[in-house]
């Protein structure tokens, strides 16, 4: 229980802030009419701008949730490492579940009960892609510079543990991020694999979503 | 287990390893059983995911922090953004998808997505019934 409120209060905190910044703040008419526009946008240097800060933010959450919770970042890891597939395939449903949820939610915005829905799906659905892409940022990591060999792990003093395999996921899938056009779509991607692996295990914790109901054999 | 030699072996099998050949009951327990066994090398097995993973290296995060923060502040300056446009673009870009697909729901007629919401959700718990792979797989 104790492991539980260290992974999902800090992440709720930082999910619902968000959430609330998102509606709270003025709704644009245009988004293109907003004080940064697309013309100043247009501008590949501000947009690196906002992208390495962003990666900034993000390894602030990765390092924060790694620390917090590594195991449970170690076992997504795993699993979207083990059955990415799934993963991917579990992702996509569940992003496109997320999106009519929130459209059928806001259907119920006049019966006031719509509100605290959409809101209470809308941080699940932060939760779940902070905690996500940090387990693809492990399984990146551990794909690409983690130990094989017991050999190999005793002679290295920075590139292992958890930490530095999510450090390191996080500086590749940041790399990528950069290339314009594809960058964001393999970030997009990066989110769906890291949705579904969240999911699939359980925020890590390796339990089932429902109990199984067998019947009772006299 | 008959005898007080039985229980003299099992309190020191080596000083009384000679027992094994007068008993052949403790020789079916505890002598070299017919099966070779192979020695178990440790090192020859798979690394396990979880050794070493404790381990904090606190001098890649704080040299990644450093490139990505100095990158930040440096591109920024050209730039000429601050933080507070930068949160404004991504909370404005946060906006517009959530504009977009509320216009695309608006256009779609509502038992269509509702008829949708079911599917993918009874989808989903299917999926999500699958117990995970991990470790075992």
């Amino acid at each position: 229980m104790r492991r539980m409120l260290r992974l999902f209060l800090p992440l709720s905190i930082v999910a619902a802030s968000l959430v609330t910044a998102m509606i709270a703040a003025p709704q644009p008419k245009n988004p293109l009419d907003m004080p940064f526009s697309l013309e100043h946008a247009a501008s590949m240097m501000q947009q690196s701008a906002v992208t390495v800060s962003l990666i900034a933010v993000w390894l602030l959450a990765a390092v924060g949730l790694t620390l917090m919770s590594g195991r449970e970042v170690r076992s997504s890891s795993i699993e979207l490492r083990n059955s990415a597939l799934h993963c991917f395939t579990l992702g996509l449903v569940a992003v496109t579940s997320f999106v009519l949820t929130a459209i059928v939610f806001s259907y119920l915005i006049p019966f006031m009960v719509g509100v605290p829905l959409l809101f209470m799906l809308a941080v699940f659905a932060v939760i779940t892609k902070i905690y996500g892409l940090v387990a693809v940022f492990h399984a990146l990591g551990a794909l690409t510079g983690g130990a094989r060999t017991r050999d190999q792990l005793a002679s290295r003093s920075w590139l292992r543990g958890d930490l530095a395999l999510s450090v390191l996921g996080l500086v590749i899938l940041g790399a990528l991020r950069l290339i314009p056009v594809v960058g964001p779509l393999i970030w997009a991607g990066a989110s769906v694999f890291g949705v579904g692996s969240a999911l699939a295990t359980k925020f890590g914790r390796r339990e089932p979503w429902f109990l199984a109901v067998r019947a009772m054999s006299s | 287990m008959k005898s007080q030699s039985c229980e003299r072996y099992l309190e020191d099998p080596e000083a009384n390893a000679g027992h094994l050949a007068e008993c052949a009951e403790c020789s079916a327990l505890f002598g070299e059983s017919a099966v070779p066994t192979k020695p178990l090398r440790f090192d020859a097995l798979p690394l396990a995911p979880w050794e070493g993973a404790k381990h904090r290296a606190w001098p890649l995060v704080a040299i990644v922090a450093i490139v990505l923060i100095v990158a930040s502040v440096v591109l920024c300056k050209i730039a000429g953004l601050s933080a507070a446009q930068i949160a404004d673009y991504v909370i404005g870009s946060m906006q517009a998808r959530r504009a977009a697909v509320l216009g695309w729901a608006e256009s779609m007629p509502q038992g269509v997505i509702v008829a949708a919401f079911a599917v993918v959700n009874v989808v989903l718990i299917a999926l999500l019934r699958r117990a995970p792979r991990g470790i075992d797989a």
